[in-house]
């Protein structure tokens, strides 16, 4: 029902915003994820239409959505998974290579024994951010 | 971009009188890709931040501007101990920006967001600031401030009834449609907000005095382009 609901406000944007891009209800999307953390699936999933959708039609596949779609994966211990999106954020946004390659980096390091756990390790993923905090 | 969509709600937007704007050192630092990280909630409302936040990539990214992913920034600074998005402001922007390889970092804070109920009206305020700092040298490069008033009368229909039907809901007001269009205004252009970003067509050449083009218009870059746009 979720699913189709989200498909449903995928016609409805797709039909009236003359935007740049094909967001797709990436702000919804987003916004479900912080009110109702639970519904991690519909999350994934949800991202997952967004970037299948712009790439489906040809379209420039938003800034950042990769990048988070890839991050969602990595959250679930979908390491390999998450490089991949990594590297096309990286791709097809330059401007995020510094960060992406971070990322590939850090996921590729906790690809191994620890890779279905989230805490794998206590620098966790921001070790990458080097001591942001200070 | 087709602005009648957003006409119903810019008019219940409260105006302020555009102030004259000093866009020197944006348009010298000249970023193209904007950071933004988690908002500072001064409002009640424990959950405002993380709905602010949701809504602010897509009317940057509309703006022309790379937008960094703003959950995945969000967790990796939770990651690094920077939870609090106060402590996450008063950062050192260079630091900020060079550690995510941003050209600039957006600060936004929640001034107000709440809804009042009355006998026959309801009102829904939200008010927003943001501040754009540059990467390089962290100078205050832009400055957004918006206000937006929503009120509800009785017996008024159509779609701004709906739009504020949509906004009130009993148990857990949604304020989407508020930020939605006070982060369009404040970042509207030509007016307060920012010039169009490298992956706009006007980049460039909407600048107050521009020259006419002679330098091509920037392209998104290629998957092979090291750098992201053309320079001027």
């Amino acid at each position: 029902m979720r699913v189709v609901m989200a498909v449903l406000g995928l016609l409805l944007l797709a039909g009236c915003a003359q935007t740049m891009y094909r967001w797709g209800g990436y702000d919804e999307t987003l916004y479900n994820h912080y009110k109702n953390p639970q519904d991690r699936q519909e999350f994934v999933e949800h991202l997952s239409l967004v970037i299948s959708d712009a790439e489906s039609r040809g379209a420039r596949v938003p800034p950042g959505c990769y990048a988070e779609f890839g991050w969602a994966l990595y959250e679930e211990g979908r390491g390999e998974q998450a490089v991949v999106y990594f590297a096309k954020e990286s791709k097809f946004w330059p401007e995020s290579r510094v960060l992406m390659e971070k990322l590939v980096r850090n996921a590729t390091l906790r690809r191994g024994p620890a890779s279905t756990t989230r805490a794998a390790s206590t620098t966790g993923p921001a070790g990458a951010l080097e001591g942001v905090a200070k | 971009m087709r602005l009648t969509r957003f006409l119903p709600l810019a008019l219940v937007v409260a105006c302020a009188p555009p102030a004259q704007r000093d866009y020197t050192k944006l348009i010298t630092a000249n970023p193209k890709s904007i950071l933004v990280v988690p908002a500072i909630n001064k409002s009640v409302d424990v959950d405002a931040a993380d709905y602010f936040l949701s809504t602010l990539p897509i009317p940057l990214a509309e703006r022309g501007y790379y937008v960094f992913p703003v959950n995945l920034v969000k967790r990796l600074l939770e990651d690094d101990g920077l939870s609090d998005a106060a402590l996450v402001h008063s950062a050192d922007p260079v630091r900020l920006c060079s550690m995510f390889g941003a050209d600039a970092v957006l600060f936004p804070t929640i001034e107000q967001w709440t809804a009042k109920y009355v006998v026959v009206t309801t009102q829904v305020e939200v008010d927003f600031s943001y501040i754009l700092k540059d990467g390089k040298t962290g100078e205050e490069l832009w400055r957004g401030r918006e206000k937006g008033v929503y009120q509800s009368n009785a017996g008024q229909g159509g779609l701004l009834a709906g739009i504020i039907a949509a906004a009130i809901e009993k148990a857990k007001p949604n304020y989407m449609p508020m930020a939605r269009a006070a982060n369009l205004k404040a970042m509207a252009y030509p007016g307060p907000g920012l010039p169009a970003g490298p992956y706009r067509a006007e980049y460039r050449h909407d600048l107050p005095g521009a020259q006419p083009a002679k330098a091509p218009v920037s392209k998104p870059a290629s998957a092979t382009d090291t750098s992201p746009a053309a320079k001027p």
